[in-house]
């Protein structure tokens, strides 16, 4: 067990050093990268803020709470923007050009080779960002000092439970000519789980929680980080989770039996 | 001139066939995403107001929000059809090489793809209308607010499409052009009024926003469309100033830029 962690270790080493390489090749291309995460960060922000001075409360939160659950899901957001998002876009040109043969190939896991390969460098420096945000918005919403040091926790469990939707959604790929348009629709699903699930309405709310529980991402754990006496979300989460990884496994099969190798 | 007739018919008709090929693609890339972000922002300003529609948010009653918000879904569908993605890769893989020498140019070839997409937006965009208003959904529609609605969402688009060709020729010194792209999504979304009235931002703010096209992208279009005319005639020519502008810029872009032009990937 130690090897094989010791060898992925390894393989991301090389992902990482190779991903960096490529990002400061394109200079300009890196700097926007940084822009273009810090003016989403800030339309969110202020979005936010700019509501909050016409209203007490939307739902059952303050602006505090909000913030905290806003800078929560944004921490999430970077991260995976940082090291998974690329992937997916990655993943569609390769179904459709066959180059999934060389991922097939190899020695090592095929989901690991093609959904942890590229990494954006340049968002990664926004991650100090946002989750300095993050630690503030969480002193201002009371949050103790133990909470604060847990939260990473939380964020891998949010970030675990987003990208194994994401995969498998993007198992529906292998079946579609042109998948460019799952990608958008896993974009949609993001844009979906940002708001806290009292936003929705009844049906929505139970749609996305039990049947495709993109709400989980960022509610469970900002549910539990406020009233820690409940952790029915945190359980539902990883419910969630566990779930979503087994239906991963028979669509990932099942994809690679119709995968078809096209111009290869 | 009937021959040059021809090729923007053909090349639209062309352009047709292959925006709807892939039908499914074509509906959760364009449509789709517009419908779930007026999904968000109903459910999310329904919260707000709690239901109750006698509050007042910024001048807005709950039904006038959602009024709001449904018209902001017409603009987005008619008006943002163009996103210069094809453009872009046209240039980074080195296919503009063939338009350099056929007799319809780059320009030519992309406007066509442009009127193309934007006849698909503007039936999308009848369709929805309709439904809204047959379930009720959108009130007080005249007919004269509807002409000067779609009218008036057809020169957005002109404009729009004027910041997407700039966005996509961008591609002569960038590596990737989405970023661009998808910065001034965010940006206009923000600051045209697409999730908050502008009537909601401070003072300050909105004032040194109608110096900018912004406004003109969302805000003022769904004013039109909820029969307010007295910003119209200004709003168009503003528009066409903008217009103006951008089809300046990427005119002397893309003279400089061809010079960088190396044709790469031939």
């Amino acid at each position: 067990m130690k090897n094989i962690l010791k060898h992925y270790a390894s393989v991301y080493h090389g992902f990482l050093q190779t991903s960096l390489s490529e990002a400061t090749s394109f200079r300009l291309n890196f700097f926007l990268f940084i822009i273009m995460d810090i003016i989403f960060f800030c339309s969110s922000v202020m979005s936010v803020h700019i509501i909050y001075q016409h209203i007490e409360k939307i739902g059952i939160w303050s602006l505090t709470e909000f913030m905290f659950f806003l800078s929560f899901s944004l921490l999430v957001d970077q991260i995976h923007m940082a090291f998974i998002a690329e992937n997916f876009w990655y993943f569609s040109d390769d179904i459709r050009m066959g180059n999934l043969d060389f991922f097939i190939i190899k020695p090592i896991s095929t989901i690991f080779s093609v959904f942890f390969r590229h990494i954006r460098p340049a968002s990664c420096i926004n991650i100090l960002f946002t989750g300095a945000y993050f630690v503030y918005c969480s002193k201002q919403a009371g949050l103790s000092n133990l909470f604060i040091l847990v939260s990473p926790l939380f964020v891998i469990l949010a970030l675990l439970l987003m990208v194994s939707l994401e995969i498998l959604l993007s198992c529906s790929m292998f079946f579609m000519v042109e998948s460019m348009g799952i990608n958008f629709l896993r974009m949609q699903f993001q844009k979906l789980s940002r708001w806290p699930d009292f936003v929705y309405g009844y049906m929505s709310q139970k749609v996305f929680t039990f049947a495709i529980p993109i709400l989980l991402i960022s509610n469970a754990p900002i549910k539990f980080l406020l009233n820690p006496t409940d952790i029915t979300p945190l359980l539902y989460m990883l419910i969630a989770i566990v779930v979503t990884i087994l239906l991963i496994r028979i669509a990932w099969a099942h994809g690679l039996r119709a995968y078809e190798s096209v111009s290869s | 001139m009937s021959a040059l007739l021809s090729k923007w018919f053909q090349t639209i008709k062309i352009s047709w066939s292959n925006l709807l090929a892939y039908r499914l693609n074509f509906f959760l890339l364009i449509i789709g995403p517009a419908f779930v972000f007026f999904f968000v922002k109903y459910n999310l300003w329904y919260s707000i107001f709690q239901g109750d529609k006698t509050i007042l948010v910024g001048g807005y009653t709950l039904e006038q929000m959602i009024h709001y918000q449904f018209f902001t879904l017409i603009t987005a569908l008619i008006a943002q059809s163009s996103n210069g993605m094809k453009l872009s890769s046209d240039i980074r893989l080195g296919r503009i090489s063939v338009f350099l020498i056929y007799p319809f140019n780059f320009w030519q070839y992309h406007c066509a793809h442009f009127l193309a997409f934007q006849s698909i937006q503007v039936i999308v965009g009848l369709l929805s209308i309709s439904i809204f208003y047959y379930l009720g959904l959108i009130y007080n529609l005249s007919m004269t607010s509807c002409i000067y609605g779609f009218s008036f969402c057809i020169i957005v688009g002109v404009l729009w499409f004027s910041i997407q060709y700039l966005i996509g020729l961008m591609a002569f010194w960038l590596e990737e052009t989405w970023i661009l792209r998808v910065s001034f999504l965010t940006i206009s979304n923000f600051l045209s009024g697409a999730i908050i009235p502008l009537e909601l931002y401070p003072k300050w703010l909105v004032n040194g926003l109608w110096y900018t096209p912004f406004p003109y992208l969302t805000f003022v279009p769904v004013k039109v469309f909820q029969g307010q005319f007295d910003m119209v005639n200004t709003a168009f020519f503003v528009i066409v100033f903008w217009t103006f502008v951008f089809a300046c810029i990427s005119y002397f872009t893309w003279r400089k830029g061809l010079r960088l032009y190396t044709g790469a990937g031939m």
